[in-house]
């Protein structure tokens, strides 16, 4: 299954943030890395659709006092999203093998 | 200054919150408030998600079918009769109100007369708020989450159908002098006649407190009234000015809506009645699953 760009930040995120992934989490780790703000539109829409393929699974969190008392939506890979980010994570490698990144 | 913007933004970034799901809601609220956004970002933010939400609800054929249907043709009608009914009742409301006199009682048609004006208005009254009530249900059970905007769509053309238009009652023209009968009745009775028995039908289907033998029995007799009511509804369409949706060709008998006008309107009824038709064959069909 090939994944867009942005699913694959996503999954890499939630890898990343083990146990700790959940939606702001989440967010504040892409930003980081890419520079790039990261809408919560963009992030919530794209978890469902992780989700409705399968390579997430998410469920409601415990409230805390930082979000003012309001749940978190905590995320997991499944096998199929560790497969999936893999996968496209070996065809970026496969595909940049042998290009330099240089302004000419 | 600034802090007064920013609470604005948290107060519309709650407005729409509240168009999303209660469980997705509290988390987003919950995201912005940890990573300390707020004000018109968070506003943006929350703007984004509900319109990537709903572009999703939209790409299914339900809440269109629900704007085909009942949002523009019924919003249309709904329009026309209001506004014949707020110009009709405002010039008898002014006869029995402001003019009326004690030699009046000397007439000895009054009683008859009397109780023709206020059987034929509760009558349309009752038509104009069933239509609506049954309007804002088949709304609702077409497009659950969508239904807002349905609903929002369908005050707008309510509202705005017939701007720019009058009814031939308006000829008479001293009984529209005032701000009153002018400007606020006729958006009174639109709001209470029908943007809330619309509301009320929403959220009688949301909460699913209708018994269906209600249900049933409602819709037949809203068939009934609309049959009943179907003078009304053809005259409220005609007998305006500037724009209007068929023009009155009276006939012999100079009364609309019969045999010899040569433009028999009874059609329209037709559809007014389909979201009660709707609800007595979800009703009907409900029976035939349960046994």
């Amino acid at each position: 299954m090939l994944l867009g760009e942005f699913e694959y930040l996503m999954l890499t995120a939630a890898a990343r943030l083990g146990d700790e992934a959940y939606g702001a989490a989440i967010r504040q780790e892409i930003e980081d890395a890419t520079g790039a703000p990261c809408a919560i539109g963009a992030l919530y829409t794209t978890l469902d659709r992780l989700e409705d393929k399968g390579l997430i699974k998410t469920w409601m969190g415990d409230p805390t006092p930082e979000r003012g008392g309001r749940p978190k939506r905590m995320v997991r890979l499944t096998p199929k999203g560790v497969d999936a980010a893999t996968s496209f994570y070996n065809a970026v490698r496969r595909v940049s093998r042998g290009v330099v990144w240089a302004k000419s | 200054m600034g802090e007064v913007m920013r609470r604005i933004g948290c107060v519309l970034a709650d407005l729409a919150a509240t168009l999303l799901e209660p469980q997705e809601r509290d988390v987003v609220r919950g995201d912005l408030a940890e990573c300390g956004v707020s004000g018109w970002r968070a506003f943006l933010e929350v703007l984004g998600l509900v319109a990537r939400r709903q572009a999703a609800l939209w790409s299914d054929w339900r809440p269109w079918i629900a704007v085909i249907a009942i949002v523009v043709p019924i919003g249309l009608m709904l329009s026309y009769a209001t506004r014949w009914w707020a110009d009709a009742y405002a010039i008898d409301i002014q006869i029995y109100t402001r003019l009326w006199d004690i030699s009046y009682l000397k007439y000895p048609g009054w009683p008859r007369e009397l109780a023709l004006v206020f059987w034929s208005g509760t009558l349309s009254a009752g038509a104009l708020a069933g239509w609506s009530w049954a309007s804002g249900y088949v709304l609702a059970s077409l497009s659950r989450r969508t239904g807002w905007i349905a609903i929002a769509l369908f005050a707008l053309i309510l509202f705005l159908g017939t701007l720019g238009t009058a009814t031939i009652a308006r000829a008479n023209a001293g009984a529209f002098a005032g701000h009153f009968f002018g400007v606020v009745f006729p958006r009174l009775i639109r709001f209470c006649l029908v943007m809330l028995p619309a509301l009320w039908g929403m959220h009688c289907f949301q909460r699913a407190s209708v018994s269906r033998r209600t249900l049933a029995t409602g819709a037949v007799a809203l068939i009934a009234l609309t049959a009943a009511a179907a003078p009304f509804l053809e005259s409220s369409m005609t007998l305006g000015r500037g724009v209007y949706l068929s023009g009155a060709v009276l006939g012999p008998d100079n009364a609309v809506g019969t045999a010899d006008d040569l433009r028999p309107l009874w059609p329209i009824s037709l559809v007014m009645v389909w979201p009660a038709v709707a609800i007595l064959l979800s009703t009907w069909r409900r029976v035939s699953v349960s046994s």
